[in-house]
């Protein structure tokens, strides 16, 4: 790897590849005019909607929601999260001598008092309408 | 690596007391924790302990950095119960953010890996975006969070993007690896290694707020709440300077010639931008993000000319900025607590009324200034010397217009407090406790500008 001296040139796959990218945004523009029919475009409510895989719009996505919702969704991604560090860890466990065990103990034991944490602090509590 | 076990433990025990309502523990609770890790730190002195494949090494650098960073975490929780009196809640929130920011600062200053770096910068950087949002209902302080966080996720890009470059071509996130891949081209370095280090540069020159990147500092620090202000001056300067200066001495060594004209190019902008900026600034808090943009400049100096010194100087310039700039703010939280404006007209006759707040602003903002015989003027004189044998004569000439430039402003609030004319603002209650500590302070900078020795020829 490192006796390799690279030129300009080697990066010329990089640029067939963005012209390429390039290329298909521009062909497709111009070839939905090419083939869509010769009739004079006719606008419609209808038409005019963002494409949401068929099913009709309902409503509108800006409106207030309890920020619990937030809440929630942001400590799910947390404890979430610890799934990729279990998982290789688990995979590897038969190789693993007692010290690896102990560290993934105090990686658990983080974990619950970060869950301690935010229980005492009441961010688990949904029924207390201000 | 002790540091960081026991400052991660002191963090997690202050999240258990605060939140089981224990106020009154949280305070000495973290001033013993601090100092335990201060001793645990300086312990490993001399031994240059490598942890973890290179990882993480504990040199003394490393530690000396490390232990200024705790320095600057014992300084803020000492004026934490000034700035937060009156607050009901436990607070350890903002207490374990500013712990966790240390640790982060120290893994800035002892990565030996690149990816190391990066883990440190983040966990530095994302605690300053939370602490810069810290006073909920303050719109200043939202604002200050928003754009901090934009911009610095997006030079925090840049810097990966950086490293994946040089990653890329060298093949290795070691720095003593990429230093040897530098050596094996034969002075041929491939084009693409060069552009992912000046996108690492990038990054860097962000962290510290040098020119042009600083367009954010004024907003953020203004905004922020004042404590933290403090802390992120101080705490960000030390720990970023530390990194670039491990980064270009271990990794880039090798470049270092190639790289002075780029350096020497934003250190002198930062010097002469800041200060001149500075110059026009009412609002003190936001002179202070100014001139903390031409120390900036002063601290890229030492990165200019290697000599086996510099690295001791950079240690003894952060260390009389860390305490002049954590005492000015304190008698600025006193004032603003006090008068409600952080404009020159709160330090009127503040000499009369508040002798020893006045004295200690008077030494500190000298001290910043560089007037001799402070820490300050020690600090620049030594730099300034390495710098003119390194034959960059030119910059010491513009550094020095920079620092006469800075007498202007810094000498606004003395003038204010002591000579000025006019209506005397009534007297500022403030405990003897406070008194003691800015006192201690001062005194401080007065003894490290007749001993640098000391602390030069400890690196």
């Amino acid at each position: 790897m490192t006796d390799k001296i690279y030129v300009p040139a080697d990066y010329v796959p990089i640029l067939i590849q963005s012209l390429v990218a390039l290329g298909f945004v521009a062909l497709t523009m111009f070839a939905t005019h090419f083939i869509s029919s010769k009739r004079k475009r006719i606008r419609t409510l209808r038409k005019d909607e963002n494409f949401e895989c068929g099913i009709e719009v309902q409503g509108n996505a800006r409106f207030p929601f309890s920020v619990k919702y937030f809440l929630v969704a942001i400590l799910f991604v947390l404890f979430d999260v610890e799934i990729i560090f279990f998982y290789p860890w688990a995979i590897n466990f038969l190789q693993m001598e007692w010290r690896e065990f102990f560290v993934m103990l105090l990686f658990v034991a983080l974990l619950l008092f970060g869950f301690y944490y935010i229980y005492e602090k009441g961010a688990l509590e949904w029924n207390n309408d201000e | 690596m002790k540091a960081i076990i026991a400052l991660s433990i002191l963090a997690v025990l202050n999240m258990f007391f605060g939140v089981r309502k224990m106020k009154k523990v949280l305070l000495p609770l973290i001033f013993i924790g601090l100092i335990i890790t201060m001793i645990l730190n300086i312990s490993d002195w001399g031994k240059s302990v490598h942890y973890f494949n290179e990882m993480f090494i504990a040199d003394n650098f490393s530690i000396a950095f490390s232990s200024v960073l705790i320095l600057i975490g014992i300084l803020i929780f000492m004026f934490a119960n000034i700035y937060y009196k009156g607050v009901e809640r436990p607070l350890e929130d903002i207490y374990a953010l500013i712990l966790f920011a240390i640790i982060g600062g120290i893994v800035m200053a002892s990565f030996g890996n690149l990816i190391l770096f990066f883990v440190g910068l983040e966990t530095l950087s994302i605690s300053f975006y939370v602490l810069a949002g810290s006073k909920k209902f303050d719109i200043a302080s939202n604002e200050a969070a928003m754009k901090y966080f934009l911009t610095g996720s997006f030079a925090t890009g840049f810097l990966l993007f950086g490293i994946a470059l040089v990653y890329g071509v060298s093949g290795s996130f070691n720095l003593e690896a990429i230093n040897t891949y530098i050596l094996g081209c034969n002075g041929n370095v491939p084009m693409i290694f060069i552009a992912g280090m000046l996108l690492i540069f990038i990054g860097m020159s962000f962290k510290i707020a040098a020119v042009p990147f600083h367009f954010w500092s004024p907003d953020v620090y203004t905004g922020s709440p004042t404590l933290i202000t403090a802390f992120m001056t101080t705490a960000g300067k030390v720990a970023s300077i530390a990194a670039f200066y491990r980064l270009i001495t271990i990794a880039f060594i090798s470049l270092h010639s190639e790289l002075t004209t780029t350096l020497t190019v934003i250190a002198v902008l930062t010097i002469i931008v800041g200060n001149l900026s500075a110059v026009y600034q009412d609002n003190l808090k936001r002179m202070f993000a100014y001139s903390g943009v031409a120390q900036s400049g002063y601290l890229l100096m030492a990165l200019i000319v290697l000599g086996p010194k510099s690295a001791g100087i950079l240690l003894f310039f952060v260390l009389s900025y860390v305490i002049a700039t954590i005492t000015a703010f304190a008698v600025l939280m006193l004032i603003r607590e006090e008068r409600g404006t952080f404009f020159i007209p709160a330090f009127r006759g503040l000499a009369k009324n508040n002798p020893v707040e006045a004295f200690a602003m008077a030494i500190a903002m000298m001290s910043l200034a560089g007037i001799p015989p402070l820490a300050g003027f020690m600090a620049k004189y030594n730099l300034f010397v390495l710098t003119a044998e390194g034959g960059y004569t030119w910059l010491v000439v513009v550094a020095v217009i920079g620092s006469m430039i800075s007498i202007y402003f810094y000498f606004k609030p003395i003038l204010a407090s002591y000579f000025s004319e006019g209506e005397p603002q009534h007297k500022i209650e403030s405990s003897v406790n406070f008194k003691i500590n800015i006192l201690v302070l001062s005194i401080l900078m007065i003894l490290l500008g007749f001993l640098p020795q000391v602390i030069i020829n400890l690196l």
